[in-house]
């Protein structure tokens, strides 16, 4: 793509979360996110490709319906209490259909089921910043309006752990798999919400790094299917041998950072007197365990029988900048024993 | 403590900055030298009581043995390794052997915990090493499979127990070890306290393994190479006995009725294991299934909670492990010669190898707690213990005993003993390390007849 364009529709982008940032009126808040979703549409659809079009078209319509109930749930406020103001929304029926909203804009079951279609549209790249950037947004705004509605946050959560676990375990194709990751870690994001919000800002901001480093290293691999990765210990040695613990990370084994926010996450729901909720949100964590250990076995703990008969890609010298991918491995493995810190971070 | 365990973690780095020539050998050395120092954990001049390092990391009576043969395996593990990766490049060779390492460094770090949830996060880091040891240096196809079987086994049973230690804390405030015993959650017959009570055991119970869950041990014990069957039979599965001692001062008094079809499951596990041993032909499953028959035992001794009951859950475990480890390295050096673990291709070896015939004798008698071997030591103080609490529990263990004893003498006879068969026409003399491996093995066990004191934990 043209640089100037590309440069044109990042900073949008940014200007469009930053909007939403930095608003306290809805009708700017609403306006922040449709700046953002306009402007990450050409970047979805720039290679032509039919999937990519059709990604860009369900992508369009699910964000266009959100931000509209969005834009009538803040109008009803204004309309009940008389004011634009995001943090006062006391009445359910605005609070109800915000929160509704925003699940379709993240993609939370059973508003999911645009996200494994779109991200298989979508290159690694794009995919990167739907997963990651667009997220930030409307995170911001449920964090700000606080919702209060028990079950419908409950609800929203179990079932994103449950249908992002169940939904991911038929695919091969990559770019579905992190979509169902995707959705399954929203979901852990959505239960603690109410109880402790700075936990679901920790475990979106884990779950950024995390997913930063494996599309990053998938996209180094230049492979979309499970079946592609196989050849990634020719490629780049050292990434496939960092994988399966990125992966495990994702799964919430411990020692790695991943487990942080599934084990803060079950201590304030234990603390809350939702224990069986909690027992059930960790065992659904293993369905998507499941599918990660798949990759895992291609990618790293088998070989497959191909006859190489060339000079191996890693030998040969390489452009690749992986300063991110190695910060990002890094930080995905190693940042448990921080949580003390972090937890006070947090709480500040 | 820190004294063994930043060693322990250097260790990882002479791994990578050794030079190749030298690794195996420094390794080795290094090794042998952390578990020497660990020999000093064994010194205790109370009975019982913490001896805190700091405020993390303290050890008793009950964890030192378990440390000790913790650090002790690690020599082992590389002496037995060594063969087999010869072949490999250099970079995995020293993967395996980080593997290795902070597979020790996790285990010693989940023996010394104070606190349950440092226990809980070390109880499983030592999944990760051991899962990618499996599946990545398992030899056959089966590896994958037995690699998922171990993986969601464990925390399919570990989560609940992770929701359960959360629900105590937030009602106790602590979950120190030091402060367990005053603090144990007050009695109340409500339901939920008993999903609470099954939530506690269940990881353990998966780990040791009970035998209605032990479906993950013959797969993850066959499939692993040497290494990986050494450190699961001798340290891995005490890691769930280990945690069950430790975690049964907050269930009374719910213990009194619930544990009561865990300890019949546990005994009928012994029975039907040993039953199942007797017609394998896969040597190793045949030595894994012996783990489970044993470990039931040591499951019922602990589910008992009677001081007699939880010494010898202790003896046996460390009894076991030097055991089941040393037939484990056996079987390995059937395998290295044939590549092959079925047990009928490779009989009459007393005749071809006889000096590894002794230490098959030796081995076999020490599975089947020959007197005065702690084994029998640890299996009849679990006897009496179970004895005393019902009659007929006599029936179960005796008879569990009596079919230990023949598939003990089965595995011998069947290797050793016999006409050769015809196709063996080529087999190596035992080598050197081979020998050096089982003595290393067997010459404590022996040592430990002369002083029982040192792994007999703080009950007796």
């Amino acid at each position: 793509m043209n640089p100037y364009i590309l440069t044109i529709l990042l900073f949008a982008m940014g200007l469009g979360t930053t909007i939403t940032f930095a608003s306290s009126h809805w009708l700017l808040a609403w306006m922040g996110l449709e700046i953002n979703t306009l402007a990450i549409l050409p970047l979805m659809c720039q290679s032509h490709h039919p999937r990519a079009v059709e990604a860009t078209i369900k992508y369009f319509l699910t964000q266009a319906t959100a931000a509209a109930m969005l834009l009538f749930a803040s109008i009803t406020n204004a309309w009940i209490t008389g004011q634009w103001n995001l943090e006062f929304m006391s009445y359910s029926l605005p609070t109800t259909l915000v929160t509704v909203a925003l699940a379709l804009k993240i993609g939370l079951a059973p508003l999911h089921a645009w996200m494994p279609e779109v991200l298989q549209g979508l290159d690694l790249t794009t995919g990167l910043i739907l997963s990651t950037w667009q997220k930030l947004a409307p995170f911001y705004l449920l964090l700000q309006i606080n919702p209060s509605n028990t079950s419908l946050l409950l609800i929203l959560g179990l079932a994103s752990t449950l249908v992002g676990g169940w939904g991911g375990l038929n695919q091969n194709q990559l770019r579905k798999i992190l979509a169902y990751s995707s959705i399954a870690h929203l979901g852990w994001m959505i239960l603690v919400l109410q109880f402790f919000p700075s936990l679901t800002l920790l475990t979106l901001l884990m779950y950024f790094v995390m997913t930063f480093s494996l599309f990053i290293s998938f996209k180094v691999n230049n492979s979309t299917t499970i079946n592609s990765l196989s050849m990634s210990w020719s490629k780049a040695p050292i990434i496939s041998s960092m994988v399966p613990f990125i992966l495990l990370s994702l799964g919430g084994l411990p020692p790695l950072s991943g487990f942080m926010p599934k084990w803060l996450i079950l201590q304030e729901l234990t603390k809350q007197s939702l224990a069986p909720l909690a027992t059930l949100a960790a065992l659904s964590a293993l369905l998507s365990l499941y599918f990660y250990l798949r990759i895992s076995y291609a990618m790293t703990l088998t070989m497959s029988p191909n006859i190489l008969l060339n000079a191996l890609p890693w030998r040969l010298p390489s452009n690749q900048h992986t300063l991110p991918l190695a910060i990002t491995t890094s930080l995905t493995i190693c940042l448990l024993p921080l949580t003390p810190a972090i937890i006070t971070l947090l709480t500040l | 403590m820190l004294k063994i365990l930043i060693p322990s973690m250097f260790m990882l780095l002479t791994t990578w900055t050794s030079p190749f020539k030298q690794l195996w050998s420094t390794i080795l050395m290094y090794s042998f030298l952390v578990a020497t120092l660990s020999l000093t954990w064994l010194a205790m001049p109370t009975d019982t009581g913490w001896f805190y390092i700091n405020n993390y990391m303290a050890y008793d009576p009950l964890s030192s043995p378990l440390l000790v043969l913790t650090c002790w395996l690690l020599p082992l593990m590389i002496i037995a390794s060594q063969n087999h990766l010869a072949a490999e490049p250099e970079n995995r060779q020293r993967t395996y052997i980080s593997l290795l390492i902070s597979l020790q460094i996790f285990l010693i770090l989940a023996f010394s915990a104070t606190e349950m949830i440092m226990f809980y996060v070390m109880f499983e880091a030592t999944l990760i090493p051991t899962l990618i040891i499996i599946t990545r240096w398992g030899n056959q196809m089966e590896r994958l499979n037995a690699g998922t079987y171990f993986l969601f086994y464990t925390l399919a049973g570990s989560l609940p127990l992770l929701v359960a230690l959360l629900i105590y804390h937030s009602s106790m405030g602590s979950l120190s070890y030091l402060s367990l015993t005053s603090l144990p959650l007050t009695c109340s017959n409500l339901y939920a306290d008993k999903l609470w009570w099954m939530a506690c055991l269940l990881a353990f119970l998966v780990k040791m393994p009970l035998y209605g869950v032990h479906l993950w041990l013959p797969k993850a014990h066959v499939e692993a190479p040497i290494a990986g069957s050494m450190v699961l039979a001798a340290v891995l599965l005490k890691l769930g006995g280990y945690g069950m001692m430790r975690i049964m001062i907050i269930l009374d008094p719910l213990t009194k009725e619930l544990s009561y079809p865990f300890i019949i499951l546990a005994l009928w596990g012994v029975i039907m294991t040993g039953s199942i041993c007797l017609r394998q032909t896969d040597l190793k499953s045949l030595i894994a299934y012996s783990s489970v028959s044993h470990m039931g035992l040591v499951a019922a001794g602990i589910l008992i909670q009677t001081p007699w009951g939880f010494t010898g859950a202790l003896i046996l475990m460390i009894a076991h492990g030097l055991t089941s480890s040393a037939l484990f390295c056996l079987a390995n050096t059937n395998y290295e010669r044939t590549h092959s673990r079925t047990i009928i291709l490779a009989r009459g070896l007393q005749m071809v190898l006889p000096l590894m015939a002794t230490w098959w004798f030796l081995a076999s008698l020490a599975n089947l707690a020959l007197p005065p071997l702690p084994n029998l030591m640890g299996e009849i103080m679990i006897i009496t213990s179970l004895f005393n609490w019902s009659f007929y529990t006599l029936i179960l263990t005796g008879l569990g005993t009596l079919i230990t004893a023949s598939y003990s003498l089965y595995m011998f006879l069947l290797t050793q003993r016999g006409p050769i068969p015809h196709h063996l026409i080529l087999l190596e003399p035992s080598h050197t390390r081979e020998h050096l491996l089982l003595a290393l093995h067997l010459l404590p066990l022996l040592l430990l007849i002369a002083k029982p004191e040192l792994v007999w934990g703080w009950t007796a």
